[in-house]
């Protein structure tokens, strides 16, 4: 803080390993980082490329496994690695500051947000606590939460994770921090929430000029918010440079493979549609599904019960063949209109599903189950940890397999193979692979029983963009392979345009509406398509240069 | 929490004594033991005997009968011990103060002690402490109440005469006299609850530890004191509560061997005598009674448990 052009924070030869029974993991290698005041600098990289290991290495906070080297980091003048925790808890929250991925879990649920604001002015400001609450209802009513007073009361639960995540930034700016450390603050949001929180981090962010260290797997996100971007490869800063020019020419094959690995609305995936002259596969016909049941109290007392919709009747037609986005916020009843699909939920109304009427799940016989597959979008809470490969994938062979088509086992392979799988992985437990790998088990299992109409929800939306990539086109492999109808459930709408027929946009459980994907961002939308639209990042790839087409 | 929570639960609790009342009452129905018979003993006249029962109305259906009774109860008559041919109600209620008495003290001093050391076991984790206090809390949980109350009455009231060995004074009649009384029963009954309770708060504060909620308010610069008491413990002890309702119920009915040996007049030894004797009406008065503090208990633990964690709303 000498002059200004010391960096806020400084990161040099900075190596950073954990010790574990087997020997030792390098998370980082050699990073040399500069952020200076007012500046936003983005760090990139997907998951396990150490970027969160910096955060917490920058905030002291590392396990009691870890082994740095002589590297240095300050902030300012200040040498942090030459701090004791006392100290850093003095530094903490006071000269840096941090907002988590997900408000959620970052909240203490029993303590009300004012108490968990006003603690920090409290911490470091030495405000008393009547000045505390009277200052954060203040910083409240700043960040543009339009009671501020009845924030300050409530409990993490009583409010939206856009409110959650806009009280996390304010208690971050609290005490006027020289930087801030966002690790992926908008992921864990929605769409038009997580736009509203980015407006408010720029605003904030060009009133204080607090230095920024934005961490984010999302490099559409960065090329719009950061000034420089450095890109993390396992423990490897490969290529840093200013935003614009690294994604106009980027340097390093890893930063081009992970700009090509966006998805990208203009580039289709899938092929145009045949002439559909054939009748719907799936006839949606207002189908309704309510949550909650009535108590008994309810009932004993003549109550009226209100139970919460989440499809409030739901029409809709897919084609054969035909790939169908749902796109919509979370709560907008996408999962629970798959679910009523799969028998998961019960409905009100009718399904009709090549002709054969369903109105519940005792219509769903054996082979509809065949037809109709779902994958989920966590293959972790999908896939049996306590079952090998082999078995995980014998189950639908058994149940609907066609006898005189080889082994299981042989089918097994095959299926791995189409996969692209090394056939070595059916002796596997889930947990010895890797998140892209448990996602492809999980579609080779949906597959195994050939089925009509697949059901994707959200499945890539755990995966890094790469992985992402690389699975979509998996699916779109098996899709002209196999001719099956997909339903594809994604917050992704760049993705969903890419590779979608047509797009269903759901809203509070209602079905607002169904266009072509080409003609989604067109202006004649409805309000609610257009607001979605607007709200989200355009690829980073636009940036680059683009060969003028016109 | 809304009052309709509230309501709710209380209108739970009355359907589980109607049916708890309703068990009872057809488990007694099914003991081999006839009220007239026991009264007028085995040598009664046939006559006196249906004299008896019709004054009695135990020739009335069993509906009627169920309902006389449950009637009565609303009342608070728990009508006439067979045994003594004294109303039940007074006797066991007198009982059932004695019993709350003990548990209360070894309740109160098992938190005191059960709490700091789970935290100081999670605070610890893996070191010393800990270890110790795994071990302390193994002892306590393998050895049965009969060890560990016969230790006691040996090592403090037989060799070194520090307290008396036995026998009950109400705190109301000699204060300092039934608090001298009540010393090693309460050790003794704390010791197994201290054992789990302390492994409970243990294992949960490392969970909560854990959490991202934690290292949030580590990285807002809180002191270690704040994380721990005011972020860590509050979640962490909420399952507590819960516990420690459970450990009533085993306070009441399941410390009869404690009663025993140290010669307490509580519930649990009442209801023993009574089942021996096949004293009908102090069964089904004790069981009732039992029941509906274990009930109201719970209640209590639940309503506590949802003002402490205000996500917990049924209704």
């Amino acid at each position: 803080m000498t002059s200004d052009n010391t960096p806020v924070l400084t990161i040099r030869d900075y190596s950073l390993a954990y010790r574990v029974p087997a020997g030792k993991i390098e998370v980082l290698k050699g990073i040399d980082l500069t952020v200076h005041r007012g500046e936003i600098v983005g760090l990139v990289g997907e998951s396990g490329s150490g970027k969160s290991s910096l955060a917490s290495a920058i905030m002291r906070y590392l396990p009691g496994n870890a082994e740095e080297n002589a590297g240095e980091i300050r902030l300012g003048e200040t040498d942090l690695r030459a701090q004791s925790q006392r100290a850093m808890a003095d530094i903490r929250g006071r000269r840096i500051s941090m907002v988590f991925q997900d408000p959620a879990t970052s909240l203490n649920p029993t303590l009300r947000l004012g108490e968990q604001l006003a603690e920090v002015l409290i911490r470091h400001q030495g405000l008393s606590k009547d000045q505390a609450w009277r200052e954060g209802e203040a910083r409240l009513a700043h960040v543009g939460l339009k009671t501020p007073a009845e924030m300050m009361r409530r409990f993490p639960h009583e409010v939206s994770g856009g409110e959650k995540q806009r009280v996390v930034i304010t208690t971050a700016f609290a005490c006027n921090p020289e930087l801030i450390i966002f690790d992926e603050p908008t992921t864990a949001l929605d769409v038009i929430t997580a736009r509203q929180i980015l407006d408010l981090f720029g605003a904030l962010q060009a009133e204080t000029g607090v230095a920024s260290l934005y961490i984010s797997h999302d490099l559409a996100l960065l090329s719009q918010t950061a000034r420089r971007v450095a890109v993390l490869e396992k423990g490897t800063i490969v290529e840093e440079g200013e935003t614009a020019a690294l994604f106009r020419a980027p340097a390093h094959p890893y930063t081009r493979a992970l700009i090509d690995a966006v998805p990208h609305p203009e580039k289709p995936l899938v092929e145009a549609p045949v002439g559909t002259t054939a009748p719907p596969l799936v006839r949606i016909r207002d189908v309704s599904v309510h949550y909650g049941r009535k108590g008994l109290l309810d009932t004993l007392l003549r109550r009226d019960f209100q139970r919460v919709a989440g499809n409030r009747s739901i029409t809709l037609d897919i084609q054969p063949g035909e790939v169908l986005g749902i796109v919509g916020e979370s709560g907008s009843g996408k999962s629970t209109l798959a679910k009523a699909m799969t028998g998961l939920n019960a409905f009100e109304g009718l399904i009709e599903f090549d002709g054969r009427p369903l109105r519940g799940l005792s219509d769903m016989n054996r082979s509809y189950r065949r037809d109709v597959q779902i994958i989920f979008q966590h293959p972790d809470a999908s896939l049996n940890p306590r079952q090998k490969i082999s078995e995980i994938l014998a189950r639908p062979i058994k149940l609907y397999g066609n006898k005189d088509a080889g082994t299981t086992r042989d089918r097994i392979v095959a299926m791995l193979e189409r996969v692209r799988l090394p056939a070595s992985t059916i002796d596997r437990y889930p947990h010895q692979l890797s998140g892209g790998e448990k996602q492809r088990i999980a579609i080779a299992r949906a597959f195994l029983s050939n089925p009509r109409l697949v059901i994707c929800d959200e499945i890539t939306s755990a995966l890094d963009v790469s992985v992402q990539a690389s699975v979509i086109e998996l699916l779109m492999e098996l899709h002209r392979e196999t001719g099956a109808t997909y339903v594809f459930i994604t917050h992704d709408i760049n993705l969903v345009r890419q590779i979608a027929h047509r797009i269903a946009v759901m809203y509070r459980g209602d079905l607002i509406e169904v266009a072509p994907a080409s003609a989604i961002a067109d202006p004649d939308r409805k309000p609610y398509t257009r607001e979605l639209l607007a709200a989200v990042t355009p690829p980073a790839s636009t940036q680059r240069a683009q060969p003028t087409l016109s | 929490m809304s009052a309709s929570y509230i309501l709710k639960r209380i209108a739970l609790i009355f359907y589980t004594l109607v049916v708890v009342s309703l068990l009872v009452f057809a488990i007694t129905q099914i003991l081999p033991a006839d009220a007239a018979v026991m009264m007028l003993g085995e040598n009664a006249t046939a006559d006196a005997l249906e004299a008896l029962r019709q004054q009695m109305g135990l020739n009335d259906p069993i509906w009627l009968q169920y309902l006389h009774w449950a009637g009565g109860v609303l009342q608070g008559d728990f009508g006439t011990s067979l045994r003594t041919g004294q109303p039940v109600g007074p006797a066991l209620f007198s009982a059932l103060g004695t019993s709350l008495t003990l548990a209360a003290f070894a309740l109160v001093f098992m938190l005191l002690l059960a709490i700091p050391m789970g935290i100081i076991a999670a605070v610890r984790r893996g070191k010393f402490a800990d270890l110790s206090v795994s071990f302390i809390s193994y002892i306590g949980v393998s050895l049965p109440e009969f060890v560990t109350a016969t230790l006691a009455v040996v090592l403090v009231a037989d060799w070194w005469k520090l307290l008396p060995p036995a026998g009950y004074v109400p705190l109301t009649q000699d204060f300092w006299g039934g608090l001298e009384r009540l010393i090693l029963p309460v050790i003794v009954v704390s010791v197994m609850m201290i054992a789990h309770v302390s492994r409970m708060v243990r294992s949960e504060l490392v969970d909560v530890m854990h959490t991202d909620y934690i290292r949030a308010a580590r990285l807002k610069g809180l002191t270690p004191r704040r994380v721990l008491f005011r972020h860590g413990l509050r979640n962490a002890l909420l399952p507590t509560i819960t516990i420690v309702a459970l450990d009533v119920g085993y306070l009441l009915g399941g410390v009869i061997v404690v009663e025993e040996i140290f010669s307490i007049p509580g519930i649990g030894r009442s209801l023993m005598s009574a089942i021996q004797a096949r004293d009908l009406p102090v069964i089904q008065a004790g069981v009732m009674i039992m029941a509906t503090t274990y009930a109201v208990v719970n209640f209590i633990a639940d309503v506590t448990y949802a003002w402490l964690d205000k996500r917990i709303q049924y209704d």
